[in-house]
């Protein structure tokens, strides 16, 4: 056989994996309270202080155990620390492009949430921006029950 | 503002995440041949180590015990030994389609004449202990030239050789 | 061993079906805080975090990352690594080489699974090779059954055979408050049981279980300085299988068995000439009943095709001359990334005479653990009381 007249052979396949994740002790009243009171938590550390979102059971700091009673209020306002445009397309992306996407610290917190920042022009978006969070219409225990971020305007908000 | 402290969690979440990934794998130099060959002309394709002397399946490029390139390629039987096998009361699904198996249905692991390696595979045998056994005959049959597209799927069953 | 390696300190969950409870990063904590508090040792005076579990079980990859909080990983050095089924045996190798080597001092070993939260199913499938065999991929319940039909009709063992391995590891896990599945079966019972894949019946095989395991390795100085009963790693050997290559399921093969070279491999380097009179107790990898019996072959602790006479002559009970898996195995506990460093935890527990009501009635002196990976490749390790054992 000719050895170096190889085919060229290539077939295309999809990996289709449906999983779910569990919110666990705290993240489960995270999403509870986001979806029934509209409410954002984080969790202050007892030891260290360090107020961290996402909330979990475990400071990341000082190692220290959290409880549920270390849950407390975030936000909803906060400080945008960071923000990008997204204008190129990929399939996976959860929104059409372009779209604003931001760190928000939250009021209370020692880090920042990412999310979309919307109700605002590309051109007037800051770092620095006052912000606060809307909430969605419909909630089901998802960090889409924050429909996204919108800059505060002291007229109206 | 602190929360109330509670003690109990009494919803735990669960979220769902699907993720569907899309792929495309190149076979690769002798793996491209063997799986055309199939398609194309229902041949099963070994290589021989020029050292050990092994028959492999799938052909691949170097031989793993002896460090040295394949060298020879060999056109196996398409008949051959059931070394082992099994009854699934499972479905098994084709994760490529995924259309389900329907149980019960033999799967086994089966010698070609002139190979080295098995081939697992569904056996076209009634699913009861009455006529399996290991060491019987088997046939490869292959599916008709256009519904074969160069995957181990071209093989539609493996037949005892009354 | 450049230098001398022990475990200083393990821990694990009580291992269930359901977690539902815990998020990733929760289950893993219980685990490390157990080890941390045995070892006697705080996180900040580890050296080095290494994690292991399935590739993708849980639908998140970078879990090492992801999961620094609950391994008390931050701003410390360490890996992640995957190998299939073995991986939680493998995660020890990496620590015992951290150690071995002298960079590292005290590493924190965790191995864990939540499987609950992924698709195990799909993500399994894509072990088989894309374009050859993805398409017709058996379960991991079809290759074992294979194994057991081939196991049969070779050597004249019968399905009361496999029963009886899957009645001694089901009681004995009845005494490991541990254990996932604690179950009270005769042989009966399973011959009864349903039918997965001829010959193995839900009874022979491992269940599907959430759970974590968390060892700490440390130098023979901090384990003679820290701890009342240290348990010395003395050699590990992997071996990786020809992943193409099949014969596995037919028991006859001549073709050289990864079980069997690793074995051949560890006891060369230990000076074994009799391993069921050199170790004391063995916590075998078995993710179905025949497997065991292949292992107790591969391991020359019988002739070949005879490994069926030992269970039906009770040699490998937990009061017999040879036990074999008093914590009731990989069939009554499977959380994947976790259970090959349970075998080694588990061995490591007999040595110290802590297994409670597990512990085997007999001086445990030295201890083998075995992993097995569905690729086909195993990781053997080697423990003792004593340096001088």
């Amino acid at each position: 056989m000719d050895d170096s007249n190889w085919p060229i052979f290539e077939v295309d396949q999809h990996i289709v994996a449906h999983g779910r994740y569990y919110a666990g002790k705290i993240g489960s009243r995270f999403f509870t309270a986001l979806r029934d009171e509209k409410k954002i938590l984080g969790i202050r550390c007892p030891h260290c202080g360090v107020v961290l979102w996402p909330p979990r059971a475990t400071c990341r700091d000082c190692f220290s155990q959290l409880g549920l009673e270390d849950m407390e209020e975030i936000g909803p306002q906060g400080i945008l620390e960071s923000f990008t445009i997204v204008t190129y397309k990929e399939p996976i992306q959860p929104r059409t492009p372009p779209f604003i996407v931001g760190i928000v610290r939250l009021n209370g917190a020692s880090c920042g949430m990412t999310h979309f920042i919307d109700e605002v022009a590309h051109d007037e978006v800051k770092i620095g921006m006052r912000v606060t969070a809307v909430f969605a219409e419909h909630r089901q225990g998802h960090i889409m029950d924050i429909s996204h971020f919108k800059p505060v305007r002291f007229s109206t908000d | 503002m602190t929360l109330a402290p509670t003690l109990q969690v009494r919803e735990f979440v669960e979220i769902p995440c699907t993720v569907d990934i899309p792929y495309r794998f190149a076979a690769g130099k002798y793996l491209s041949r063997f799986l055309v060959e199939l398609r194309d002309n229902g041949r099963f394709l070994g290589i021989r180590c020029p050292v050990c002397k092994r028959v492999q399946l799938p052909p691949r490029i170097v031989c793993a015990v002896c460090h040295v390139r394949n060298s020879e390629w060999v056109e196996l039987g398409l008949e051959g030994t059931l070394t082992a096998f099994t009854i699934m009361h499972l479905p098994l699904t084709d994760p490529t389609t995924g259309k389900p198996h329907k149980p019960p249905f033999c799967y086994g692991s089966v010698r070609l004449d002139g190979s080295d390696s098995v081939v697992d595979y569904f056996l076209n045998v009634e699913p009861s202990m009455r006529r399996l056994r290991v060491g019987m005959r088997m046939r490869v049959v292959l599916k008709p030239r256009e519904s074969r597209k160069g995957d181990l799927t071209d093989i539609l069953y493996f037949d005892p050789v009354d | 061993m450049k230098r001398n390696v022990a475990i200083i300190g393990g821990g694990q969950t009580h291992h269930a079906g359901r977690r539902p409870d815990v998020n990733q990063g929760e289950l893993v904590n219980e685990a490390v805080r157990a080890a941390l508090t045995d070892a006697q040792v705080a996180i900040d005076e580890i050296d080095a975090v290494l994690l292991g579990n399935m590739e993708f079980f849980e639908g998140t990859h970078l879990t090492d990352c992801w999961l620094v909080d609950a391994t008390g990983a931050l701003g410390k050095p360490g890996l992640k690594i995957t190998t299939g089924g073995t991986v939680g045996a493998s995660i020890v190798c990496a620590g015992v080489y951290h150690v071995a080597s002298g960079l590292f001092d005290k590493v924190l070993c965790i191995g864990f699974e939540k499987q609950e939260e992924g698709d195990t199913g799909a993500i399994l499938s894509a072990v088989a090779h894309p374009l050859y065999g993805r398409s017709v991929a058996g379960a991991a319940v079809g290759y074992f059954a294979m194994m057991g039909a081939s196991y049969m009709a070779a050597w004249g063992a019968t399905e009361v055979h496999s029963a009886m391995v899957a009645v001694k590891a089901r009681q004995n896990a009845c005494k490991n408050e541990y254990a996932h599945l604690r179950l009270n079966i005769t042989i009966d019972d399973v011959l009864s049981s349903r039918m997965l894949a001829y010959p193995i019946r839900i009874l022979d095989m491992c269940p599907a279980s959430n759970g974590a395991c968390a060892l700490v390795l440390a130098d023979q100085k901090t384990a003679e300085d820290r701890c009342a009963k240290p348990v010395w790693i003395r050699a590990m050997e992997t071996v990786h299988n020809e992943q193409f290559e099949f014969d596995w399921r037919d028991v006859t093969t001549s073709k050289p068995m990864f079980s069997r070279v690793a074995a051949h491999n560890i006891y060369k380097r230990l000076g074994v000439q009799d391993p069921a009179q050199y170790f004391d107790v063995f916590e075998i990898y078995e993710p179905a009943t025949w497997a065991e019996l292949v292992w107790y072959e591969d391991l020359g602790l019988c002739p070949r095709g005879e490994g069926f006479k030992l269970i039906e002559n009770g040699v490998t009970e937990i009061g017999g001359p040879i036990p074999v898996n008093p914590s009731g195995g990989v069939l009554s506990t499977n959380p994947i990334g976790a259970s090959a460093m349970l075998r080694i935890w588990e061995a490591a527990l007999q040595i110290r005479g802590d297994a409670g009501g597990r512990q085997v009635p007999k001086e445990v002196r030295r201890a083998l653990a075995t992993a097995y990976g569905g690729t086909n490749w195993t990781v053997l390790t080697a423990l003792s009381k004593d340096l001088e054992d």
